[in-house]
């Protein structure tokens, strides 16, 4: 192609800034003493200034991603499409609160970005009463968005302010909407960005949309397989400090969502390696194959109290096993995978600094003979080189040039 | 090494599977007896080929139906995949087909290819020396189609639409379209070491009042979506409708705009053949009408000229047919075709003229959606409902057509829901159909499903 | 009138369903129709999203019971604004079962009408009579 497809893109994430120039990834570790912006700066000023604001596309995660709070009307449609768009928009803490039991509800203790109600097809009135709004009054939150029946937007509107109002995520046969939602979610990312005081500058040097990197990454599967030895149906599974990300093909679930991606996402908020290490471990301990599993990878227990890089490793281990575990059918939630049919496991984030192959297929391998009694495992592809965002950022690029062409 | 290439090393390393040499497969292929291939018998042979249905969990089994239908005469042999394999659930397939050869009782309702592997399975095809098509009704067949090429089966019937939507109710269509592109690209591979595999799609759909222009826009999307990849030699079919007329009129609509959207997308090297499946809804439970029926099928596929017949059985409302009486119909299917030779043309062109009309209506409609790859145009098209199967299980079909019969058993369009048919065409099918004073409409459909049994 | 409809369990008889939702639009109810392989949960979550004031649940495969036996128990954690008509209608018992004690046994597990092996307009014109009775 003769077309200036000149681009910089970065990742800015919470312990690495990611670079990619004319296919070369270049990882920053960050200084935590310094503002996002004048480390971004520091390191990577020089390139920046070869290129213009229109040739810039950053995504990020350093803002820790936003919280949201689903309050709906049933499980099957409600609940269930309001997680699936906030997952697939980026969003990474979800709590949701069924409307039936909303009086034995606990409002969540911390500031909430965003609240989301929803329930009924247009045309349903009389679903919400004054159990929603003495719930919200002890609710803190940022902003509030309801994409529930038609009916009831001039009531709710009225009693609650700031009410933002997009179409149903429910249509008339009960099937997703997902286009309002996902646009308002996203968007609302590059607002919460915006509204950051270390990292607001960033827009100093881009002229695009800053979009979430679980966004991008989630873009960027349709096109793994160009590079890496991947094969549909596949997982992703980033681990990071805080939280897990699981990108997932759409036919490993038996989903009655049609959705369009292709792949969906879901976030276990407490698998982080650092910050919700102490969850971590409880969660371990709680696991009925832990101790083999230990005594499989030839540690004790007493690894776990450790800080060391063996402990690190086994922590890592560990987090990929229950991971893998709370997908399984042995321990259904809000969606079950058939792991079973798997041709591949991609692993990404900072875990690829920690495993090497044959420690990440060591844990797989468990977990496939004991949980599935297989031999063989997916095939396991490391994303040493964290690259897979930067397909997403080019689908994006590409998608931009065919709007403008029609 | 290819995309393609390092995606087939990938699913073919499957617990399920002994090791898969490709050099040795390929080598086969390439010395593989011509006899095996249905596109190089369709090249050299006039006659209607016989194709029954047919499958059991052992080899054994299988082995000794297909003797029973060689002595029948019979042009091409099935295999007929069981329903966990088509899910891609191996584990419960060798566990059943674990059960069946211990018991000698069949606990699978057909052959699980994968379980048994290429290697036994070439044994038995190549002894017959006979074709062999591949029958199941699988969305991600990648690995099963490797099995089957790997054995000497060389004609894989599916699609991504004829293999989802009649038979699953969220298997995600658009993942459906990428296994197939694979399956596609690798039959054109293959097409390549000797003779052409053969692709054949899934007319018959749900089988219940499927409307004609429904079903050929279907056949020819599948057939773009194959030759697209570089697929050389393919099969349309549809089944018996129920009115002698509406088959001999939508096999020359099929047959004309198959080779006429082939050579439009360029494929002018691409072979298309016809194929005719015997009435695939409620059969009586009278054996002689049964009789009766699969002959008068066999009458029709002659008239409208096909190149294959897929057959029946007398036994068709009782369950999975013996060996024997399965061969049965394969030879009276035979003797039936003996009679037919020479049969003038025949046609209504006032019929030809709508049916076409309609399917190139719905056609213009699927090819100018915004999509820069086929199979999203599809895809959005059957999301919007442009296409729509009566008696879909599946989430993305909108459901909203309803078909009945006229007074001369013709399939028509009562409610057209989203299709994009003109108001002209509409007018034609709705201009024929008769409902008797205060008839419900479901229970002219309930009559007109059942017009056979 | 909304009705919500659709087969339970793991049962894929399309035909079946898609019949039944022809004939309550052509009776002039308005359908949502959850279509085969339908759970409990889902279609107690659909009257909830619909306010529907019917609930027609078919089945085909003899299976019924086992889906049906914890309706009371379920529905316990729905709140209705409507008192919702139960529906099940189809082949509901397999086998040397007595037909004449699935009618009670399906009444007891929370339905109103129960259809063992009846015709679907007898079914449907029944549907409609109770409905206007409660009117």
């Amino acid at each position: 192609m003769s077309a200036p497809n000149r681009k910089l893109l970065f990742d800015i994430g919470s312990t690495y800034f990611k670079m990619a120039e004319n296919g070369t990834i270049r990882h920053y570790f960050r200084d935590f003493n310094r503002p996002i912006f004048d480390d971004l700066m520091e390191k990577c000023g020089d390139t920046i200034a070869k290129y213009r604001p229109e040739e810039i596309q950053i995504c990020s995660s350093a803002n820790g991603g936003l919280s949201t709070l689903i309050i709906g009307l049933s499980n099957s449609f409600s609940l269930k499409y309001a997680i699936n768009i906030a997952f697939n928009s980026g969003i990474n803490i979800i709590d949701t609160v069924l409307y039936h039991d909303i009086d034995t509800a606990k409002p969540p203790v911390e500031m909430i970005d965003v609240v989301i109600v929803v329930g009924g097809i247009d045309g349903v009135g009389r679903i919400f009463d004054d159990r929603l709004f003495d719930f919200l009054q002890d609710c803190a939150y940022q902003n509030i968005v309801y994409v529930g029946s038609a009916d009831e937007r001039g009531y709710l509107s009225e009693k609650l302010e700031k009410l933002v109002v997009l179409d149903n995520i429910i249509t008339d046969k009960l099937k997703i909407n997902e286009g309002a939602l996902k646009t308002y979610l996203t968007d609302l990312y590059q607002a919460d960005i915006m509204g950051k005081e270390d990292i607001k500058h960033l827009y100093e040097i881009t002229a695009n949309q800053i979009y979430s990197t679980p966004y991008i990454v989630n873009r960027a599967l349709s096109h793994i397989s160009d590079r890496l030895d991947v094969a549909d149906p596949f997982i992703v599974i980033d681990i990071g400090g805080a939280t897990t990300d699981i990108h997932y093909s759409s036919d490993l679930v038996n989903d009655n969502i049609v959705g369009e991606g292709g792949y969906d996402r879901l976030v276990f908020k407490k698998l982080g390696v650092y910050k919700s290490r102490e969850s971590l471990i409880h969660t371990a301990r709680q696991n009925e194959f832990v101790y083999e599993l230990l005594n499989y990878l030839n540690v004790t227990e007493n690894i776990l109290e450790e800080e060391s890089e063996a402990a690190t490793k086994v922590l890592m281990q560990l987090a990929i096993f229950l991971v893998l575990y709370k997908v399984s059918r042995h321990h259904s939630d809000y969606v079950e995978l058939k792991l079973e049919n798997l041709n591949s496991i991609v692993l990404t984030g900072g875990i690829t600094k920690v495993l090497n192959q044959e420690e990440s297929e060591t844990i797989i391998r468990f977990f496939y003979k004991k949980l599935l009694h297989f031999h063989q495992i997916p095939g396991i592809v490391l994303d040493k080189n964290y690259e897979i965002w930067t397909y997403g950022m080019q689908e994006f690029t590409n998608e931009e040039a065919t709007k403008e062409l029609s | 090494m290819s995309l393609l290439q390092r995606e087939r090393e990938i699913i073919t390393q499957n617990e399920y599977v002994d090791h898969f040499d490709f050099e040795e497969i390929e080598a086969f292929v390439k010395s593989a007896s011509k006899e095996l291939f249905i596109s190089h018998r369709f090249k050299t042979s006039d006659a209607m080929q016989v194709q029954p249905r047919g499958g059991f969990p052992t080899y054994e089994k299988v082995f000794r139906l297909y003797e029973e239908f060689k002595e029948a005469g019979v042009d091409v042999l099935p295999l007929t995949i069981d329903s966990n394999t088509r899910l891609n659930d191996y584990a419960t397939a060798k566990k059943m087909l674990a059960l069946s050869e211990e018991n000698d009782v069949d606990m699978l309702n057909g052959y699980p290819l994968i379980n048994h592997g290429y290697r036994t399975t070439r044994k038995m095809i190549t002894h017959f020396d006979t074709p062999v098509s591949l029958r199941h009704g699988t969305p991600d067949a990648r690995l099963l189609v490797e099995m089957a090429l790997a054995s000497g089966i060389f004609e894989i019937e599916g699609g991504p639409i004829t293999y989802l939507l009649p038979y699953s109710k969220n298997f995600p269509l658009d993942k459906a379209f990428l296994y197939w592109k694979y399956v596609e690209k690798v039959c054109a591979l293959y097409s390549t070491f000797n003779e052409p595999i053969n692709r054949e799609s899934f007319g018959p759909l749900s089988a219940t009042l499927q409307p004609p222009a429904i079903v050929i826009v279907i056949q020819l999307v599948e057939m773009l979506l194959s030759l697209e990849e570089g697929v050389k030699s393919f099969s349309v079919s549809f089944s018996q409708t129920g009115s002698m007329i509406q088959d001999v009129v939508t096999a020359n609509v099929i047959k004309k705009l198959a080779r006429h959207y082939a050579d439009m997308f360029g494929h002018h090297d691409a072979d298309i053949h016809l194929v005719y499946h015997q009435w695939m809804g409620a059969f009586p439970y009278n054996k002689e009408y049964s009789d009766a029926l699969i002959t008068a099928s066999t009458v029709i596929a002659a008239m409208v000229g096909a190149d294959k017949i897929i057959t029946k059985t007398r036994n068709e409302a009782f369950g999975i047919p013996t060996k024997e009486a399965n061969a049965r119909a394969v030879a009276s299917v035979k003797y039936t075709l003996g009679m037919l030779k020479g049969l003038p043309a025949v046609s209504d062109e006032e019929e030809e003229e709508n049916l076409t009309s309609m399917v190139n209506e719905i056609m213009e409609a699927v090819l100018n959606d915004g999509a820069d790859t086929l199979w999203r145009k599809v895809f959005n098209a059957i999301k919007k409902g442009h296409i729509d199967i009566p008696f879909s299980p599946h989430v993305i079909n909108a459901n909203e057509v309803i078909t009945i019969r006229d007074p001369q058993e013709n399939i028509r369009i009562l409610e057209r829901g989203k299709l994009p048919i003109s108001d002209r065409s509409f007018a034609f099918e709705r201009s024929k159909i008769r409902l008797n004073e205060g008839e419900r409409v479901v229970d002219k459909i309930i009559k007109d499903i059942g017009i056979m049994q | 009138m909304k009705v919500v409809t659709g087969v339970v369990g793991n049962d894929i008889h399309v035909v079946a369903n898609r019949l039944i939702e022809i004939s309550l639009k052509e009776r002039g109810f308005t359908v949502f129709n959850l279509g085969v392989n339908t759970y409990l949960e889902e279609f107690l979550d659909a009257i909830v999203e619909t306010d529907a004031d019917v609930l027609l649940i078919s089945s085909l495969n003899g299976e019924a019971e086992g889906w049906c036996r914890d309706l009371q128990i379920l529905k316990k954690q729905y709140t209705f604004r409507k008192d919702v008509v139960f529906m099940i209608g189809g082949n509901l018992g397999v086998g040397e079962m007595d037909p004449d004690a699935l009618v009670p046994k399906f009444k007891n597990y929370g339905f109103d009408l129960v259809f063992h092996q009846v015709d679907l307009n007898v079914g449907l014109d029944t549907l409609e009579n109770y409905l206007k009775a409660h009117a």
